[in-house]
């Protein structure tokens, strides 16, 4: 526990959730809490919502692959409470052998939409029950893998030529779906203001 | 008629070796249009990284880039004739660098500025280009990280030295580059080779 004291939280959530606690420890003065995959998503809720833990900002989402082989990749889960000022990390380990697999935050952090896009782009991790779970860095049909991976070399998978030439054949166009470009699908979440404005202007697809 | 030897009539390089009146002077075609071509080139900046912070102070008062007829930066690929890509192009650029080249129209020219855009530089990893020229014709390569404004100053009065050797007679200098039918447009063991780190540095085994 190297000498600091560990963040209340972890004592709470191994009284409350007991089993789905793998462990918890302090490092650098952070309290970490490992947790089970099956049960991350309720105890990243329980965190949110309960009015004592109040932890209702998502710092970060991220992963960790060692180099040992054997050991499981990590979810990192950075949270901090606002109204505390209270930091918290949170990780769940990935078994190899397994499908990298992980129940979506995006449902209590809007904010976790892109982070787990940039863990599945580098991680091949799937988020479940993401929204729009694709490549946010590399592109749509990237195919040399995930470049975050122990198992990637550095200059990629392919030939520097074979990535000159898929680079140079993707149109650019063709990373933005017609719903990015059209205004129309965001319509009803702009501002008021903002909505008068284009309606003045012959309204989203009005013309 | 009465010509004075040595009478100026035209500044600059197509002054020379011409017989001049104060009425009308003679020089060769080639000469007029490569001084004009050469004393005001638009460039088209291409800045993804920093090596734009040195053309900014390039551009400006202290190092006034517009003493070589380059005051006027063409946010337009259309109205551009020089193209100065400055900072480390990764793969997902590349088609836009691509583009943005093919919209210039003839005569045009391209300028490399650092050791990122010229080779790749530090980033000899998957997602970077190894040098525009994998991508687009490179007239002249500036080297640093980042270069000196009087380096960039250098390679524009460089490349205005290549304009001026130019001729309009010869027809292949305004050919364009069309891709193959893979789409790229150099043959991919040119890629390969202009790709290889220098003095082989960097030791790493690719897996396929």
């Amino acid at each position: 526990m190297n000498g600091a004291s560990p963040n209340p939280s972890a004592a709470a959530l191994q009284a409350r959730f007991g089993g789905a606690i793998v462990g918890a420890s302090v490092s650098c003065g952070d309290t970490i809490v490992v947790v089970a995959r099956e049960r991350a998503h309720e105890i990243l809720r329980w965190l949110k919502e309960t009015p004592g833990e109040a932890y209702d900002y998502l710092v970060d989402v991220t992963a960790v692959e060692y180099r040992d082989r054997e050991r499981p990749l990590e979810v990192v889960y950075q949270l901090w409470s606002l109204p505390r000022r209270v930091f918290l990390r949170l990780k769940v380990e990935l078994p190899k052998q397994e499908p990298l697999a992980v129940d979506s935050v995006v449902d209590l952090w809007r904010g976790a939409d892109w982070l787990e896009r940039e863990v599945y782009d580098m991680f091949g991790i799937a988020f479940r029950g993401h929204p729009d779970l694709r490549r946010i860095l590399m592109w749509d049909g990237y195919a040399e893998g995930h470049p975050l991976r122990k198992d990637f070399p550095l200059r990629g998978r392919f030939s520097r030529a074979e990535q000159v030439r898929q680079a140079l054949t993707k149109t650019p166009e063709a990373h933005h779906s017609v719903e990015e470009l059209a205004v129309a699908e965001a319509f009803q979440q702009l501002s008021n203001d903002a909505r008068q404005k284009l309606e003045r202007a012959g309204g989203p697809g009005g013309a | 008629m009465d010509v004075k030897p040595g009478a100026v009539a035209a500044g600059g390089d197509a002054a020379a070796g011409l017989i001049s009146s104060p009425n009308w002077i003679t020089s060769r075609l080639d000469d007029l249009v490569n001084w004009s071509r050469a004393n005001s080139l638009w460039p088209m900046p291409f800045f993804p990284a920093c090596c734009a912070i040195e053309f900014m102070a390039t551009a400006a008062s202290r190092y006034d880039i517009s003493r070589f007829g380059m005051e006027r930066l063409g946010y337009t690929p259309r109205q551009a004739d020089v193209l100065i890509c400055a900072g480390r192009v990764p793969f997902k650029l590349a088609p836009m660098l691509r583009r943005i080249w093919d919209q210039m129209p003839q005569p045009k020219w391209c300028i490399s500025v650092g050791a990122c855009a010229s080779s790749g530089g530090i980033f000899d990893t998957y997602a970077m280009v190894q040098g525009i020229d994998a991508i687009i014709p490179v007239d002249v390569y500036i080297p640093g990280c980042p270069p000196r404004p009087e380096g960039i100053l250098y390679g524009i009065m460089l490349l205005q030295k290549k304009i001026k050797g130019e001729s309009i007679l010869d027809p292949t200098l305004r050919v364009e580059q069309l891709p193959d039918e893979r789409g790229m447009f150099l043959r991919p063991a040119a890629v390969d080779e202009l790709s290889e780190p220098f003095g082989n540095s960097v030791h790493q085994t690719r897996s396929a």
